[in-house]
């Protein structure tokens, strides 16, 4: 019976993998894009749009933004650290108002205006990373992406069983050499394996942060009786806050920063949203960071802004009840906000480890299914071997290549929309992988991907060299330009390591490009090589 | 034993159906059963999160169940006590 419980797991692996196994690639490389998405934003924006204003200047600055722009004083945020990459000061029109205004003070003491260009490129990676790219409605895209959340649960638990009866003999196998398929298997389960938890972690979060609306919406009447409102009413952080439409004046910006030191002095503010700003019910959300917690996506006090009193304390790491830390906890374990420096590397190689889980997962099933070569007869290769084939190469190296594209493109062409970029390049490539077929894709597509990719540190190579040409390269982000020239080298290995699968490896692989005396199969039809290196 | 059947329809229909019936018995109760009931400052958001862990447990365990009848079988049989308990409480507070 044991055997046969294995083999029904071995089943529900293999579909739900093949199922996920793609989307997931996408929002695992975007995820870990997201990591760094701020150093990311920084390397494609130019110079000086990061704040200007001295802090001690704010509270001119708000007096002043709030006198040209009164209605500002609705909602406001006021970026705290040396070099707010957005400005000193932002306001938007409305929630999904993409070009949020920034305001400024000059060296006389003017006051700047200025609306920011649409759409950063670490707001793109973001929505990649929550949606898989679905195009429309995010809440279409995250609604599908919870889905596949779900299944990719079982398929974490059902690799995990099939695993379970060789996992001492295999784990730390990794078996290189002829036997291909053997050694993909030992990469993936030891990858699969070593960062089960985090797979585990992760895809129960997302089931959450998909899903939420629908969950809650059964538990309103099963629960709480239809009163779901009133219940979040009196949880809300600004429910507190005093009603008073009157014109008061608000305590300046240093002395509230004091009154949440003084509540808690282990708290790092990185911004402060103040609301009903100039009124006696205006209120100030102190936004940061505490190293020693675990920190939901951010957290939070609200106080009075013109009295300094403490309204809300259930976000901020602490001084939340337990339920709310507990959530907390949820958050952190997703987004990595929690020790620092070292966890968010970690979390991105954890991102990129869980890419490569997928991809080689769906390898894998490919390698189960070769048809082997019999007495010299080269049988074709199943028609759903060749369409997965070209699915995966053109899916991955599309997401990869489409991304790096992103930001080069942003970068020379300011005013071109990210996931215009994005979509064209990503859509080429699953296009060109079902034309030419998966031997030759992997190839061509490798390339143009790896070169994509070295496009990053190219364009600040450029920029440095060339300080007259218009470009520009920060220092702080140096770092993505480090990463990016390592993942092109690894991508071009990758791209001549497919080349040498093509020509010289197994004839009755999926990947062996056709030989030219043979008949091609018809999905292997491209057009002469045109883009053969 | 090798009576064991495989019943990937089955037992898959099971566990989407009867593991959310489990899933959002659960939370009812740990949101009623717990100090302070539903109202609790922010416990709601806790009481959601619950719903991933419960049904995903379900849904990914279902194939350990030696045919889909019992599967359906025992996830009722579940469904059943959870909510009975949940009226249960339910009665209690009223």
């Amino acid at each position: 019976m044991r055997s046969n419980i294995i083999r029904a797991y071995k089943g529900v692996h293999t579909w739900t993998g093949i199922l996920t196994g793609l989307a997931l690639f996408i929002a695992f490389y975007a995820g870990a894009l997201t990591m760094f998405e701020e150093s990311l934003e920084r390397w494609v924006a130019p110079p000086g749009r990061h704040a200007q204003t001295p802090l001690v200047q704010a509270d001119a600055l708000i007096a002043a933004a709030l006198a040209a722009r009164p209605e500002a004083a609705k909602q406001f945020t006021l970026h705290l650290a040396e070099t707010a990459p957005l400005g000193r000061l932002t306001w938007q029109k409305g929630r999904d108002d993409a070009q949020p205004w920034s305001a400024e003070l000059d060296a006389a003491g003017e006051l700047q205006l200025v609306r920011l260009a649409p759409g950063g490129v670490a707001q793109f990676v973001d929505t990649l990373h929550r949606t898989a790219g679905i195009p429309g409605d995010h809440e279409i895209g995250e609604t599908a992406m919870g889905i596949v959340s779900v299944v990719y649960v079982v398929a974490l638990v059902s690799g995990l069983i099939v695993l379970l009866p060789s996992l001492i003999k295999d784990f730390f196998a990794l078996r290189v050499g002829r036997n291909l398929k053997r050694m993909w298997l030992d990469a993936h389960n030891l990858l699969g394996i070593t960062s089960f938890p985090f797979h585990l972690l992760i895809a129960l979060t997302s089931v959450i942060f998909c899903l939420h609306d629908p969950i809650y919406a059964l538990q309103d009447p099963l629960i709480y009786d239809g009163k779901f409102r009133q219940v979040t009413a009196s949880s809300g952080v600004l429910a507190q806050a005093p009603k008073d439409p009157a014109a008061a004046p608000m305590l300046p910006v240093q002395a509230l920063l004091d009154q949440v030191a003084e509540l808690e002095p282990g708290f790092q503010p990185s911004a402060i949203e103040y609301r009903n700003a100039g009124t006696g019910g205006a209120v100030a959300r102190v936004i940061g960071d505490d190293p020693r917690y675990l920190v939901r996506n951010v957290g939070f006090v609200v106080l009075g802004a013109v009295d300094g009193r403490i309204l809300n304390t259930d976000y901020l790491p602490g001084h939340q009840g337990s339920w709310s830390a507990v959530v907390a906890a949820f958050f952190a374990v997703h987004f990595g906000t929690y020790g620092g420096e070292t966890m968010r590397w970690v979390y991105f190689l954890l991102g990129l480890g869980g890419a490569f889980v997928f991809y080689s997962g769906n390898l894998l099933w490919l390698e189960t299914r070769r048809r082997k070569a019999k007495a010299g007869e080269l049988p074709a290769q199943a028609r759903a071997s060749r369409w997965l084939a070209a699915g995966t190469v053109g899916t991955c190296l599309g997401c990869i290549a489409g991304v790096s594209a992103m930001l080069v493109v942003g970068k020379w062409w300011p005013g071109v929309a990210p996931e215009t970029v994005y979509y064209l390049v990503f859509l080429f490539c699953v296009a060109w992988a079902f034309i030419a077929g998966a031997p030759r894709a992997a190839v061509q597509l490798g390339w143009l991907t790896a070169l994509a990719t070295a496009a990053l540190p190219a364009t600040s190579l450029l920029a440095w060299l060339l300080p007259d040409s218009g470009l520009w390269w920060h220092a702080p982000a140096f770092g993505v330009d480090l990463v990016a020239a390592a993942g092109a080298l690894m991508l071009a290995w990758a791209a001549v390591a497919a080349g040498r699968r093509a020509r010289g490896g197994d004839a009755d692989s999926v990947w062996a490009q056709p030989a030219s005396s043979q008949p091609l199969p018809p999905s292997g039809r491209g057009p002469a090589s045109a883009c053969q290196e | 034993m090798s009576d064991y059947r495989k019943d990937y329809l089955s037992k898959t229909l099971a566990a989407v159906i009867l593991g959310l019936g489990i899933a959002f018995a659960g939370s009812a109760l740990i949101a009623w059963g717990t100090p302070g009931g539903p109202a609790a400052p922010n416990k709601f958001q806790f009481v959601m999160w619950v719903v991933s862990p419960l049904w995903t447990l379900v849904l990914a365990l279902v194939y350990l169940f030696r045919n889909g009848r019992r599967a359906w079988l025992v996830l009722s049989l579940a469904n059943l006590v959870l909510f009975g308990a949940y009226l249960l409480i339910r009665f209690l507070h009223s």
